[in-house]
């Protein structure tokens, strides 16, 4: 039965491929976005992987010109001489003679972790302390410092050995466990009591949810140092013996950070659940805790699950806030970004990505494969008009504690990055000032993100969409594997992408590092899924009967597309310019790795600043990057509803 | 707490219930009889499930008051009224087994493993459902899930039992036999059951009293037999089944008769319950069935008081019955005729004579 299905499948797939090969059209536009696909996903992601199984030695070849015309003897009396000479010199792993045309070059290879110059020097020197000893023609070769690379499992070996580097990817996990234990139970809360607590909390709770989505995401850490850092109101004020920073710090940004997201899946899910078999729980003579865990929780767990595992790679992922506030300790993500900056140890870097992606592509089989179809659904009717009822006070007051607590550290985070950036110095010199705006970069580092954002938020969706409708409309080949390709640049952390688009798009002819378009490009196809996604289920809505109306009209796929699909998926094609406005306004991680100084965007200026210490700067365009956010958003609501698209 | 050993199972006082500014329920008083079956009858947004949420308190009344076996349970949460409701969606669990479901309620009241195991066990065999104990819902059929729904809600004991559209998610078959199923464990139990429906049919067949509901008023409350021949206005009788109304003005009495003032001439009826008088205006309803029909060229039959020609204008052959279609004059009437394998079909256009009996039900104007 598996092997009749088996080659059912790649039956259909031969078709898919024989139908294709027929409508040049298609093919083309087909190709395209699968040729795009490749190149800004799959490529930089497996030059990541390439790179993480690789190793580079300083290499030093020299080049001894007119070995033909001296004479074979000479020749041979000159490598000889040069044989010596490596011989007194340290540091050497290997050395090679080889024929290239017409000239010899000998290539000493130095052992990986050497100072490839003074490897460079020494040999330099030697040649020419031995000036005498030497024939003329090695003394006048042309001598070049390069790397050579060979496959191996080295670099994994020593980050294994090295307990520098295996202890960022245990605390990376240790951190993001942690988290994850204390987000979902608050998660839990706030969508309990948004849902089913008093009807007055359902607003207050929303926004508090909703608001944390336009802030950088590292603001919170931002907050929390200016509370409690070597210099914060809390540690100068109670005279602590400690700080925030570390991983305690991280945990608590964190935990704030990802809370607006898990509350929103859980919610989400709670509502789906309906409240039917409380109900009928309830009805069944059961009390409100028997309901809660009985019923509630046990029906919501898929989902529930299904938070906790995006929570979890997020907080592997999260660049921001370890590199914030994480002070010494190391970390996967901020590790790789320092391995890169400092050392330039692109292998090593390459290899804590491998281990970045790994927790996520586990989940990811995990939850494909293995969560797949485990969501309860109920059995349908018509929705209730259902009133809200009275939860017993057992369970209402721990939980309003708890996210009461939670959401004054939330509101008071934002306050304090608001406070801080209209006073001089917070609780040192309260007097009010406008000094912390002033900042020439900071416009100009927002104009940028603006340009950025607002490019990438035309070309994902742009992109997104078109492949959406080649994907759910058109008999395409490998549907499913296009559309897990382009999940794949989503699922990825960003410092991945930045790190694979540094490798891939380094060289000549696709030399992009240090163009703008490259950020742009970055960020668009990190978020294509979303733009794509957004597509197929709008796509899955309308029937096709439209389509096909048309057709039977008269009118050509290309007309069809532009009449009568565009208009009816420009809902989501807004939705994918919003979502990748908003994220392209706040972009941390991969885009670390891509700017040049001449464009540098305002996330990362505030997080450069931030790390100088120039806290009152940091809040200030904090405070101006949100309202920027929070005014297009406020426009394009405003853009939308005059054109009378549906989208929220 | 007093109790009255009265018949009345559940009174239902002055119930009020608004939405926002739509009054789902308005003003209702009822009296359940104690082991009988009672419908809620009534188009969607009639009021009867919120009614019926009432009951089971998940709704609580703006105004008025909810009497259970002689205890006010206005104020008693769901999970303590002793009610059990079986949902329009059945709401099993869908986490748990047949056995678990069942069994839910009991383990909730503690009582032993083994007592559990027991009463499920009854209770499946109650519901002719032996042996799928260990399934989940959804390797149930819908009208097996119906059952379980039912044996749930069956295991509590409870006082009064509610049922909330149960089989409008079968398809036509299945609800005929579940509703056989639901009135012979109706009939073996002894259960005073409240029934919610939209399909009349249904709520015909099933109910030893109907309360018949429109807009959050109760409109008539009485047997299927009273609802169908006497209805007290026009929604009730147009609600249920098809009707024909001939309005007249009453223009003479004579020893127990009426003589009825209408455009097809003057109609001959007995008595109505009401008092009348001359010039009082009143409306025939009269049921498509009990209008006799001829071809206007039959002779046989000379013998009936009311005597209307019209003319047939469609005609719909539905197998036990003929569905005629009539135009006299301005009105347009319907009348089934049984047997049409032996009486033969009238043709369209045909002229005919249509035959009304004296006993005629009447509704003031």
């Amino acid at each position: 039965m598996m092997l009749f299905s088996g080659s059912a499948i790649l039956k259909r797939q031969a078709d898919d491929f024989r139908h294709i090969f027929h409508r040049p059209g298609l093919l083309f536009v087909t190709s395209v976005a699968v040729l795009l696909i490749f190149l800004f996903i799959v490529f930089p992601i497996g030059s990541v992987l390439i790179k993480s199984f690789s190793v580079s030695y300083p290499m030093v070849s020299i080049v001894i010109s007119d070995a033909e015309r001296a004479g074979a003897e000479a020749e041979k009396k000159a490598n000889e001489s040069l044989f010596l000479i490596f011989g007194q010199i340290q540091g050497i792993e290997k050395t090679r003679v080889g024929k290239e045309g017409g000239t010899t070059v000998h290539t000493v290879r130095f052992r990986k972790e050497w100072d490839d110059l003074k490897g460079f020097n020494d040999i330099k020197r030697a040649i020419q302390r031995n000036r005498d000893s030497l024939e003329p023609m090695v003394v006048g070769a042309k001598m070049s410092l390069g790397k050579e690379t060979t496959a191996s499992l080295a670099t994994y070996l020593e980050f294994f050995s090295s307990g520098r580097y295996y202890r960022a990817l245990k605390n990376s996990i240790v951190v993001a466990i942690v988290t994850t234990l204390l987000v979902i139970p608050l998660a839990f809360c706030f969508a309990f009591l948004g849902l089913k607590g008093p009807a007055l909390l359902k607003f207050p709770l929303r926004m508090l949810g909703l608001i944390p989505l336009v802030a950088p995401p590292f603001i919170f850490s931002l907050a929390l140092i200016i509370i409690g850092g070597r210099h914060g109101i809390l540690t100068r004020f109670l005279d602590l013996p400690f700080n925030i920073y570390g991983w305690r710090g991280v945990i608590i940004a964190q935990v704030i950070t990802f809370l607006p997201l898990g509350y929103l899946m859980i919610e989400n899910v709670l509502r789906s659940l309906g409240s039917n078999l409380e109900e009928a729980a309830y009805d069944m003579r059961a009390t409100d805790w028997q309901i809660l865990y009985k019923i509630t929780i046990p029906l919501a767990s898929p989902g529930i699950l299904k938070a906790s595992l995006l929570v979890f790679i997020l907080s592997i992922a999260d660049f921001g806030n370890p590199m914030l506030i994480g002070g010494d300790v190391p970390f996967l993500s901020t590790g790789a970004y320092l391995l890169w900056v400092s050392d330039n140890n692109l292998e090593m870097a390459a290899v804590f990505c491998v281990f970045l992606v790994l927790p996520s592509l586990i989940i990811f089989l995990v939850n494909e494969y293995i969560l797949k179809g485990k969501a309860f659904t109920t059995i349908g009717g018509k929705p209730q008009q259902t009133e809200r009822r009275p939860i017993s006070p057992k369970i209402l007051y721990p939980m309003l504690i708890l996210v009461a607590v939670a959401s004054c550290v939330i509101l008071f985070c934002f306050g304090i990055i608001f406070i801080g950036a209209f006073t001089k110095i917070l609780m040192v010199d309260n007097s009010l000032t406008l000094d912390h705006f002033r900042s020439p970069n900071g416009f100009r580092t927002l104009i940028t993100s603006l340009k950025f954002s607002l490019g990438a938020a035309l070309v994902a969706p742009a992109v997104g969409v078109t492949l959406s409708y080649i994907l759910v409309r058109k008999r395409v080949p490998l549907k499913k594997v296009l559309e897990s390709l382009a999940l794949l640049g989503f699922a990825v952390p960003g410092t991945v992408m930045g790190i694979g688009y540094i490798l891939a798009f380094n060289n000549p002819p696709l030399k992009l590092t240090g163009t703008f378009i490259i950020l742009i490009i970055n960020e668009a196809f990190r978020n294509l899924s979303v733009s794509l996604e957004a597509g197929v289920s709008k796509l899955q809505q309308i029937d096709v009967a439209i389509e096909e109306a048309a057709e039977d009209m008269g009118a050509g796929a290309v007309r069809i597309f532009f009449k009568i699909v565009l208009p009816l998926i420009s809902s989501a094609f807004v939705a994918g310019f919003i979502y990748t406005f908003m994220v392209g306004m706040i972009a941390v991680s991969a885009v670390i790795f891509l700017i040049t100084p001449g464009n540098d965007l305002a996330a990362l200026y505030i997080l450069n600043v931030a790390e100088q210490g120039y806290l009152g700067m940091a809040c200030a365009i904090s405070t101006m990057l949100i309202a920027v956010v929070l005014v297009c958003l406020g426009g394009l609501r405003f853009l939308v509803k005059m054109s009378k698209i549906e989208i929220f | 707490m007093m109790r009255k050993e009265g018949s009345s199972i559940l009174e239902m006082r002055h119930i009020v219930k608004r939405f926002g500014a739509m009054t789902a329920v308005n003003d209702v008083s009822l009296d359940l009889e104690r082991g009988k079956l009672v419908t809620f009858l009534g188009p969607s947004g009639c009021g009867k499930t919120t009614l019926l949420r009432v009951v089971s308190g998940f709704t609580v009344p703006d105004e008025g008051r909810v009497i259970l076996d002689g205890e006010d349970i206005t104020d008693v949460q769901p999970n303590g009224r002793d009610t059990a409701m079986v949902f329009q969606n059945y709401a099993l669990f869908p986490h748990m087994t047949v056995a678990a479901n069942i069994g839910f309620g009991l383990k909730i009241m503690k009582k032993t493993k083994k007592e559990i195991a027991d009463e499920v066990e009854r209770l499946l065999a109650l519901v002719q459902m032996e042996g799928l104990g260990g399934r989940r819902p959804h390797e149930l059929s819908g009208g097996q899930q119906q059952r379980v729904a039912l044996a749930r809600a069956l295991s509590l004991c409870p006082k009064i039992l509610l049922l909330d559209e149960p089989l409008s998610n079968l398809d036509a078959n299945l609800r005929l036999l579940m509703r056989g199923e639901i009135r012979k464990l109706h009939r073996r139990l002894g259960l005073s059951i409240i029934f919610v429906t939209h399909d009349q049919e249904e709520a015909m067949s099933l109910s030893d009293e109907l309360v018949v509901m429109d807009h959050g008023i109760v409109k008539q409350v009485g047997s299927p037999t009273q609802i169908y021949e006497t209805p007290v206005d026009e929604f009730v009788a147009r609600f249920i089944g098809h009707i024909n109304f001939i309005p007249g003005e009453v223009v003479g009495e004579s020893n127990g008769h009426l003589t009825l003032r209408t455009c097809h001439g003057d109609l001959s009826v007995s008595q109505v319950p009401f008092p009348v008088a001359c010039g009082d205006r009143l409306k025939a309803v009269i049921r498509p069935e009990s209008i006799g029909i001829a071809a206007a060229s039959d002779c046989g039959r000379t013998d009936e008081a009311n005597v209307i020609p019209g003319r047939v204008e469609a005609s719909m052959y539905i197998g036990a019955i003929i569905r005629y279609t009539v135009v006299c004059g301005e009105d347009t009437m319907y009348i089934d005729a049984t047997d049409p394998q032996y009486r033969g079909i009238l043709k369209e256009g045909t002229e005919v004579k249509l035959f009304l009996k004296k006993r005629i039900h009447m509704l003031k104007i």
